[in-house]
């Protein structure tokens, strides 16, 4: 009898309090999906980033270099999906995109080596290539920059040193904290000269 | 030889008969139509299509990297076939650029690097001394239909890339004195190889 009659009131207590629990956990799932939504809103991957052909700076770098850095760098910044489009330098679609990313890379040091050299004396002959990337957004604000080295010290042709410079550059954009945010502040900034 | 018969049949065609000119005008057709029909392949041999073997490092349209295959200039484009592949090709209007570059490399690749690194006694950096071979680049910079800049690069036999440099040229592809300088910074790195 007693059970039958505190039953109803005891099911109410009950409901009340997984209510008051499931609220205030409940609220912060939201915010946080909320936080996460408007975040993606401003990271890289609602951006595309054109890839500028490189910058020699004057160096005795030969053109097959260049041509093979830039190349590089369109695949290897592919690979980590990081960006929505991977533009070349000069494509007219990347005009119409409002959120553009403009990724420069001027050649700071080479040392040229030799393949031979390396065989030979393994100590010896390696190819040293460093760069500066800087990302710019549109409007010529700097979103990222960084000094990145790529070599090749023991096998492999020497332009593998601009391959393994193109992975290091694109590891070095994935990896950079301040990317997400820098990008909304550049944006934000756009906006406010826009 | 053509003015000798001819003076000869003239001189003969008074004295003999009849029969006679008439075999030696049918001669004289006969070689006449013979002649034009020798110059033909003669014309088809200066316009026949250049093509070479290279070895496509990368950024060739849609050529797989590190691949060797032909390089052909054919009517209008840049032609690299590979053996039983479907070819790639670049319209020679697009090409922007031509470079010519040159460097050493190892020969044999991964067996011969690994049969060096197994050898006792430092046999294998002997052998490195000698098994290495100098060869040419061309890298090319062109043009896809949305603007986008494309660089290529071909490595092929020593003193082939002037070869494919003359054919890009005699097609319409213009090439600055920076393109020049180029090619001989790419003959000093030879040279920095060979010591």
């Amino acid at each position: 009898m007693k059970t039958n009659k505190y039953g109803p009131f005891v099911g109410r207590v009950a409901a009340l309090i997984a209510m008051a629990f499931a609220l205030p956990c409940g609220l912060p799932g939201q915010t946080a999906s909320a936080r996460s939504s408007g975040g993606s809103g401003t990271s890289a991957t609602q951006w595309s980033v054109q890839v500028d052909q490189i910058d020699a700076n004057n160096l005795d770098l030969s053109y097959s270099f260049q041509i093979a850095i830039y190349e590089n760098l369109l695949v290897e910044l592919n690979k980590t999906k990081q960006f929505q489009q991977v533009f070349r330098d000069g494509d007219r679609r990347a005009r119409k995109l409002p959120k553009l990313l403009v990724l420069k890379t001027t050649v700071e040091q080479y040392t040229p080596g030799s393949e031979t050299r390396r065989a030979v004396t393994t100590v010896s002959g390696a190819t040293k290539l460093t760069v500066r990337s800087q990302l710019f957004t549109r409007e010529g604000k700097v979103v990222l920059e960084r000094t990145v080295a790529g070599n090749v010290r023991f096998f492999g042709s020497n332009l593998r040193a601009t391959h393994n410079l193109a992975r290091n550059v694109a590891k070095t954009i994935k990896q950079s904290p301040s990317l997400g945010s820098a990008v909304a502040f550049g944006a934000t900034q756009a906006g406010f000269r826009g | 030889m053509d003015c000798f018969i001819v003076s000869c049949t003239h001189s003969k065609t008074y004295h003999l008969g009849r029969r006679h000119a008439l075999w030696l005008s049918t001669v004289l057709l006969c070689g006449s139509l013979i002649a034009p029909a020798q110059k033909i392949p003669q014309i088809g041999d200066t316009r026949a299509p250049f093509s070479t073997r290279a070895t496509h490092l990368l950024g060739f349209a849609n050529a797989r990297n590190n691949s060797t295959g032909i390089l052909s200039v054919q009517h209008d484009s840049l032609h690299f076939q590979q053996e039983g592949k479907p070819g790639a090709q670049v319209k020679i209007g697009s090409v922007r650029g031509v470079f010519l570059g040159g460097d050493s490399k190892q020969v044999g690749g991964l067996p011969m690097t690994l049969g060096k690194a197994a050898a006792p006694f430092g046999g294998g950096r002997v052998v490195s001394l000698f098994a290495h071979k100098k060869y040419d680049t061309v890298s090319l910079e062109y043009v896809d239909a949305d603007g986008g800049i494309h660089g290529a690069i071909f490595q092929l036999k020593k003193g082939q890339s002037e070869i494919v440099k003359n054919e890009l040229m005699a097609h319409g592809v213009t090439i600055s004195s920076h393109h020049v300088q180029s090619a001989k910074q790419g003959a000093a790195e030879v040279g920095h190889e060979d010591k």
